[in-house]
């Protein structure tokens, strides 16, 4: 990995992902940190990462770097984990009992990919799957219950949902352009999960899988 | 360019981005007129429009209230002056003032500008000294917004209609 990739490109592109993550597009606009919550699943997430072998931590903090590389690598770290979190955070529906169930969502997803120890390609390919779930999830199904109904048919079906959910569904509500800054922030998130350096294999271990017997 | 520049540039660049975002969250900026007034006050930089400043202050001496906070936001558009916002305050005070009742959004209003502007001031205090003014400092002007949200027995004191407007 280069010096311009680990000291700009990784933590830039996290950090852009947390600035653009925390925007809330309601009336007054604000900017909202992650929640404790989605701090725990990031770290989690991070756990995962370095498990299925998508981030390998040494190849940006150890020893036999120089300490301003060290310095570069604990950035990207830190910049990752708080992307992570962020990127959970701004998925999760902000109240009620979508916040609850996607919530669960997340977390049984996590722990799942933990337990079933996945190399890189089929982990992106999961966590990336999951990500665009949530964003349909609070995108386009809670938003469209939860926001204005203009027709009796949505109004009915509303009030029904309301219903079973014991007046717990509504959302707060965002303005259209938010579904889309959201959709930028998950491409950036995702492009800086792909630039991040992997666990490399050595030729010599491949070596020694093809000279071992058969039956051993 | 050797490589400690690129890692120390990239780590002073990373470092300053996360300060920024860290800061956008605690300002909670609602305009781009914010976030730039923000930053350039934040380096001493930013400065008050004297010429809109004063045309805002004959206006609200002729108690025309919008149009002086209309003047008043473009001499101030981040709203980080605090003798600016003091003034802004203070107009709503004068146009919810009432003889007989107060007009509870106006008051609530200044009094929200008014914290805002004890936050940007130095120490958190401030003084005008403006004689056309009757209360000069934000202490006062604080004291006699909230009084003016509160519901009091003295309310119906039939004297209150001699009452005058600070």
């Amino acid at each position: 990995m280069t010096p311009a990739r680990e000291a700009f490109a990784l933590p830039l592109t996290f950090l852009t992902v947390v600035l653009i993550g925390a925007i809330r597009l309601t009336t007054p606009v604000a900017i909202v940190p992650p929640t404790l919550f989605s701090l725990v699943l990031g770290s989690i997430l991070m756990t995962v990462f370095i498990q299925s072998g998508t981030l390998d931590p040494s190849r940006l903090v150890g020893g036999d770097r120089s300490a301003w590389a060290n310095t570069n690598g604990l950035l990207a770290l830190v910049a990752l984990f708080l992307a992570n979190a962020q990127v959970i955070s701004r998925l999760t529906p902000d109240s009620g009992f979508p916040a609850l169930v996607v919530g669960a969502l997340f977390l049984v997803t996590l722990l799942q990919l933990a337990a079933a120890a996945l190399d890189r390609v089929r982990c992106l390919r999961v966590w990336g799957v999951t990500l665009l779930s949530a964003f349909v999830l609070k995108f386009i199904v809670v938003a469209t219950l939860a926001g204005p109904a203009d027709r009796p048919m949505a109004r009915a079906l509303q009030a029904l949902v309301e219903g079973l959910t014991f007046g717990n569904f509504s959302q707060p509500v965002e303005r259209a352009a938010a579904g889309y800054l959201t959709f930028a922030m998950l491409a950036v998130y995702l492009m800086g999960l792909v630039l991040l350096p992997c666990l490399q294999h050595s030729a010599l271990s491949q070596t020694k899988a093809v000279l071992l017997p058969p039956d051993s | 360019m050797s490589e400690t520049v690129v890692r120390a540039t990239g780590a002073a660049v990373t470092i300053a981005y996360a300060a920024l975002i860290a800061w956008l969250a605690a300002s909670q900026p609602q305009s781009i007129a914010e976030v730039t007034g923000g930053l350039a006050a934040t380096v001493g930089a930013y400065e008050v429009d004297a010429v809109s400043f004063g045309e805002g202050r004959q206006m609200f001496l002729r108690d025309e209230f919008e149009a002086a906070r209309s003047a008043w936001s473009r001499a101030d558009p981040a709203g980080r002056d605090p003798r600016t916002q003091f003034y802004v305050a203070y107009s709503y005070y004068r146009q919810g003032w009432g003889r007989l009742s107060h007009d509870d959004a106006l008051y609530a209003a200044g009094l929200d500008t008014l914290n805002r502007a004890v936050a940007a001031a130095p120490g958190g205090r401030i003084v005008v000294s403006d004689p056309e003014l009757q209360l000069h400092t934000a202490d006062e002007l604080g004291a006699e917004l909230r009084a003016g949200q509160r519901r009091e027995w003295s309310d119906l004191n039939p004297m209150r209609v001699f009452g005058s407007r600070k």
